[in-house]
């Protein structure tokens, strides 16, 4: 039964990734545009001179297998994405798009890791806590804001929080990663560096927290109403478990359950906000590197990028699924 | 005249011939608007949502009349076609704050900020209800024939969603935006349609399995022993109780739609000179309005924005309300 489950949950995984990268095969080929062709006449023409342009188009293409039919081009495509080979740049030719994201890839993955734990585990306890302790003044009040965060996307939220603590009293940083312009940087070794790149991310990190804090905090708030009148939360209260236990093994655990479907099914809409609070903070990462492909129009970092964003939400979303089990002993592998 | 005093008639059956149209109209009254009104007094959530939404609405009526029609949408002028409306560039005076004679400032580009709104608001919860619509529509399609169909069809419709739902819409949308219109962004129409276009995953995914449920139930069962064909089933029995669903997922629908149209247009990849919240949120951030101390510009669509969603979502916590009458408050 769990050789079953896992090996249709990978299968489904499989099936995420080929559709993800089909898309992004086939997309910009079906409109015919050229960008090798667009960006040498462009060079040309800042140059001054048009010489030979259709050669070196017809070397470059070459190199990039433009010149093969279409089905041996999505094969090959394919066959490198296997090996995770994404290509090169076209406009930092000759870097990959590997080498490209690895500058990037990490300042995304620790800002999006660090505020979605910190987001999902304080929500859903602050989200129990609200339905649990119904005569706590505090728990009652943040109710209110909570509503309302719940509700705005992660980049408002940014832009609000960058006009009051970076413009209207400017106590936190609100462009980049870490402090530009200082000789020899980054250095991971240095203490000053490290304090620099704290300072910097605290407000995209809050951006989101906050607003996903609030959204699972109503979430589980939701889930609490239901669990506390079932019958096995009256048997632990009649047994005469003290509060605590009631409240993590019996309340929380089983409320936890859909929070976590809802965290899988929400991982793509988590991944997009992200991308556009990294775009508001200029924050060094993957969605700052993909708005500046945007801008230059450098058709092969954009697909790899996307394919590496889709990859990644699809392996959050099979972790997820993958955890359950251990989460929740009701839910037999297979099952489902 | 006899039956009209007797007190079993007071509640007459609208459509016979004693009742006056008054009598008609208390009655359809009495039944039709207001139980669901006292519902509503329950159901705080969706009202304060619903009053949100009515007061966008209000003010953004209000503003119309402020302004002369030719103003909002401007007419075609000289030979370049420029138009003359106060939300395109270069029409007013650049920079001016809400206190000078423009109730809610100019922008740098010499737009009046009200102006924009009064435009820029109808024009994005368009994007938003349409894409939604479609989306809606196409999921709810696939959801039916999935759950009826069963077999192979019903597989690969769930595999099709499934492995759909992980990909992040955003992502795909930028591949669309950059490989169908380089350089020059989609236009309103055109982002509708792409966001529709991947919006239907989510909503068939809730419908189906709200079919799969409901298709056991005794009343189903009921009219398919007494010889209800399956579109009788849908459309007569399944409908009506699918009714908050299928409305909660569309509500669900338009704040995703209007949120990816916001996103998008804020990268630029939208119609950067249409007058949307989205192409207002692109140009405040690559002008670099605040650091520019031109917050009167961030200010107004932030607050449109931040009221539109907080009443979408408070809507869809009320609509998600009625359809789990489990999750209504116990007191």
């Amino acid at each position: 039964m769990v050789l079953k489950y896992i090996v249709s949950r990978l299968a489904m995984f499989i099936v995420t990734i080929f559709v993800a990268s089909t898309i992004i095969f086939f997309l910009p080929r079906m409109t015919g545009q050229n960008p090798l062709e667009e960006k040498f006449y462009q060079e040309a023409q800042r140059g001054g001179y048009l010489e030979d342009v259709d050669e070196i188009v017809a070397a470059f293409e070459a190199q990039y297998g433009f010149d093969k039919p279409l089905w041996q081009q999505y094969f090959t495509f394919m066959v490198n994405l296997t090996r995770f080979d994404l290509g090169r740049s076209i406009f930092s030719w000759p870097k990959t798009v590997n080498q490209l994201l690895a500058e990037t890839v990490m300042w995304t993955l620790a800002l999006s890791l660090l505020t979605a734990f910190i987001a999902f585990g304080v929500g859903t306890i602050m989200g129990a806590l609200m339905e649990w302790k119904r005569n706590n003044t505090f728990l009652m009040v943040s109710f209110f804001p909570f509503m309302i965060w719940a509700a705005v996307p992660y980049f408002i939220f940014g832009l609000v929080l960058l006009t009051v603590f970076s413009f209207a009293w400017p106590i936190l940083p609100g462009y980049g990663g870490y402090q530009t312009g200082v000789v020899g940087w980054p250095n991971w070794a240095e203490w000053d560096f490290l304090v620099s790149v704290l300072k910097h991310g605290t407000l995209p990190a809050l951006s989101i927290i906050l607003v996903s804090l609030a959204g699972w905090a109503m979430g589980m708030r939701g889930m609490m109403v239901t669990t506390k009148g079932e019958d096995y939360m009256l048997l632990a209260e009649a047994k005469g478990l003290p509060g605590r236990v009631q409240f993590y093994r019996y309340a929380i655990r089983n409320s936890t359950l859909p929070q976590l479907t809802g965290l899988a099914l929400q991982l793509g809409l988590i991944v997009s906000g992200l991308l556009l609070v990294e775009v508001v903070f200029a924050y060094p990462g993957v969605g700052g590197m993909l708005m500046s492909a945007i801008r230059i129009s450098d058709h092969a970092i954009i697909q790899g990028t996307v394919f590496v964003l889709a990859f990644g939400t699809a392996s959050a979303t099979l972790i997820i699924d993958m955890i359950y089990p251990f989460i929740d002993p009701r839910i037999r592998y297979g099952a489902a | 005249m006899q039956d009209t005093t007797h007190p079993d008639r007071s509640i007459t059956p609208v459509g016979t011939e004693e009742t006056t149209f008054s009598e008609r109209a208390a009655t359809v009254y009495r039944e039709r608007v207001i139980p669901p009104l006292r519902y509503l007094r329950r159901n705080t959530l969706m009202v304060f949502g619903l009053c949100i939404l009515g007061g966008l609405t209000l003010l953004v009526l209000m503003s119309y009349l402020f302004y002369r029609q030719e103003d909002l949408y401007g007419e075609i002028q000289g030979v370049n076609g420029l138009s003359s409306a106060l939300s395109v560039p270069a029409r007013v005076k650049p920079n001016w704050n809400p206190f000078g004679e423009f109730p809610l400032g100019t922008d740098e580009q010499g737009r009046d900020i009200l102006a924009h709104l009064t435009v820029g608001t109808p024009l994005t919860l368009r994007i938003g209800l349409i894409a939604a619509a479609i989306g809606i529509g196409v999921g709810m399609v696939l959801a039916f024939v999935a759950a009826y169909a069963g077999g192979w069809v019903d597989a690969v419709i769930r595999v099709l969603v499934d492995s759909l739902i992980p990909i992040p819409g955003l992502v795909i949308l930028i591949i669309i935006a950059t490989s169908l219109t380089p350089g020059t962004g989609l236009t309103v129409d055109q982002l509708a349609v792409a966001i529709a276009v991947l919006s239907w995953p989510g909503p068939a995914r809730v419908i189906r399995s709200q079919v799969l449920v409901m298709r056991e139930r005794g009343y189903v069962q009921m009219a398919r022993m007494s010889g209800t064909g399956s579109l009788g089933i849908i459309f007569k029995e399944m409908m009506p109780n699918l009714a908050p669903y299928i409305l909660a997922s569309y509500v669900g629908a338009v704040t995703g739609a209007i949120l990816a149209t916001i996103g998008i247009e804020t990268l630029g990849l939208g119609d950067i000179d249409a007058p949307t919240l989205g192409a207002m949120l692109y140009w405040i951030i690559e002008l670099g309005a605040l650091l520019k101390g031109q917050w009167w510009w961030l200010l107004s669509p932030t607050i449109v924005i931040v009221l539109l969603f907080v009443g979408l979502f408070m809507i869809s916590a009320g609509l998600d309300e009625v359809a789990n009458p489990r999750l209504r408050r116990r007191v």
